[in-house]
């Protein structure tokens, strides 16, 4: 299961500090939420029922969606090295 | 209930950089219609990608152009550039306006006539005139420009064979202050060649020496050097007169007016920095009025601007193709359009805009087209909505150049459709299919048949 760092600070606008590089980023609001159910423990299952119920997106395309931001997070190193999915 | 519309979560980078007042918002806003056209509906009917002609927006720019010149100087005439875009609707969309043609090869030239211009209106420059295209435009009486010796030396051995007399102009390279110079085509002024070039028609008696001709560049931003061309070949045409008594019947300063479109690595746009055909007129007009040429002798003005006057009219629209992710992170997009149909993507920074309306959120993004080539980009860094594969797009300014120079490459050419005036879509060039491309191909007998 993926998990974001520990340290990685997350507002609730989706402002995104990381104290280990000193980079700062910004979620749109989809990112947002998505990282909050990861942040709560959720895997991608669970993650794509909630999308999925409350969003107009099919599971083919949320799942593309999903693991090419999960990428975009590992290469930014905002994700724990040992979580998998 | 109904459901949320969703949009693909993306994390960016915040790069504080130094304030910058002149910043520009990277917000693309979308263009979803063509002269009151739905994009969607083009794609619908003609398929994807699909080439849009405005016809409105071309006569707009033709009017504009024609009125910036006529109303500074007495005798203006325009040629359309045909190897700008030599689509016969193009074409004669410009003839209907009034625009002669000008060519710079037989090809051309044969065009010009299948679309019913007479021979007379045809300027034929171009440094490659064979004999038979030179036989036939003296034939029909056409303006030819000569670029070199050779070409004068030809013409005058064909007066003496034909009985027309053959109507010419020369064509003249100058230093104009801007680099590079372009001394490829015509003859010199500075070295004096163009002047002997001058002597020796009028030392000949069987040529009728019509006018000059110059052409500076291609993308010209300073209106400066069209000032000093100009100003030279008013100067031949005063030497002209006060030498052999011959008055001029035209100048014709070619074309090369900047168009809006954005050069590569271009601080500004060039919709801020492109000068106008009002600032053109005014630097060609003033030289040639206020110049010692006697005022019932003004030659006719000519003048052959392609690109600014067809770029605007111009849509490449189409659908995305994919996206993915390159090796250090930024996003890609593959369109369907490529290189092979927008050749000008090797020097412009195109205008490209999504069709339906996209959220605020943009991306660092490179459009790549659908060619199995690695110089196959559209754009090599926009910040650029977040499309989804089957999202439209649209291409602007790119009615210059891409219907002559584009490639049947990897891939057939598309669709090309007019909009007449009231925004109703006309067919005038039709998708290439396979058979487009091998009926003009011959198998030999021993190369029909094999076994796998």
């Amino acid at each position: 299961m993926v998990k974001i760092k520990k340290n990685i600070a997350i507002s609730d606008s989706g402002f995104v500090f990381d104290p280990g590089s000193g980079d700062s980023y910004s979620l749109n609001p989809s990112g947002l939420e998505i990282v909050q159910l990861i942040k709560s423990g959720k895997d991608f299952s669970a993650i794509l029922e909630a999308v999925t119920e409350k969003y107009e997106v099919d599971s083919d395309s949320f799942e593309r969606y999903y693991y090419d931001f999960i990428a975009t997070l590992a290469q930014l190193h905002l994700t724990d090295p040992d979580g998998k999915e | 209930m109904t459901k949320l519309d969703f949009e693909r979560p993306i994390i960016q980078r915040i790069n504080a950089g130094l304030p910058s007042k002149y910043g520009m918002s990277h917000r693309l806003e979308p263009l979803s219609h063509i002269d009151g056209t739905p994009i969607k509906d083009l794609i619908g009917e003609f398929g994807s990608p699909l080439f849009v002609l405005s016809e409105s927006t071309i006569r707009k720019t033709y009017k504009e152009a024609h009125r910036a010149f006529s109303s500074r100087y007495p005798n203006v005439k325009f040629a359309w550039s045909y190897k700008t875009n030599y689509l016969n609707a193009v074409c004669n969309v410009f003839h209907q306006e009034g625009a002669w043609a000008e060519v710079v090869s037989g090809f051309e030239y044969d065009k010009a006539i299948a679309n019913g211009v007479p021979g007379e209106l045809i300027l034929f420059n171009g440094p490659d005139k064979s004999t038979e295209d030179l036989q036939k435009a003296i034939r029909n009486n056409s303006l030819i420009h000569i670029d070199h010796f050779d070409e004068l030396y030809e013409i005058i051995h064909l007066s003496k064979e034909m009985t027309e007399r053959p109507k010419v102009a020369i064509r003249v390279n100058m230093d104009t202050g801007i680099y590079p110079k372009w001394d490829r085509f015509g003859f010199n002024y500075e070295n004096g060649e163009a002047w002997d070039a001058l002597n020796r028609i009028m030392a000949n008696k069987n040529l009728d020496l019509m006018g000059l001709h110059t052409h500076i560049g291609t993308y010209m931003m300073s209106v400066e050097a069209y000032r000093i061309a100009a100003g030279k070949l008013a100067d031949l045409a005063i030497k002209l007169e006060r030498k052999h008594g011959h008055v001029l019947k035209y100048i014709d300063m070619g074309g090369g007016f900047a168009s809006k479109n954005t050069l590569r690595g271009a601080y500004y746009p060039g919709t801020d920095t492109a000068p106008s055909f009002d600032d053109f007129a005014e630097a060609i007009t003033s030289v040639l009025m206020s110049s010692d040429i006697k005022p019932d002798h003004l030659p006719m003005l000519i003048l052959e601007t392609g690109r600014a006057m067809i770029d605007d009219a111009g849509y490449l629209v189409g659908t995305v193709i994919a996206n993915k992710r390159l090796a250090d992170g930024r996003r890609a997009t593959i369109l369907d359009a490529g290189v092979n149909l927008l050749f000008t993507a090797f020097w412009y920074e195109h205008d490209v805009r999504p069709v339906q309306p996209v959220s605020d959120q943009t991306e660092d993004t490179t459009l790549y087209g659908p060619l199995c080539m690695n110089i196959d980009v559209i754009r090599g860094n926009v910040m650029f909505p977040l499309l989804k594969k089957g999202d439209q797009y649209v291409i602007k300014r790119v009615g210059a150049y891409n219907n002559t120079q584009w490639m049947q490459f990897i891939t057939l050419r598309p669709n090309v459709v007019m909009l007449d005036s009231k925004g109703n879509p006309h067919l005038i060039r039709k998708r290439e299919v396979l058979e487009t491309i091998n009926s003009q191909e011959v198998m030999p007998e021993h190369l029909k048949q094999f076994k796998l």
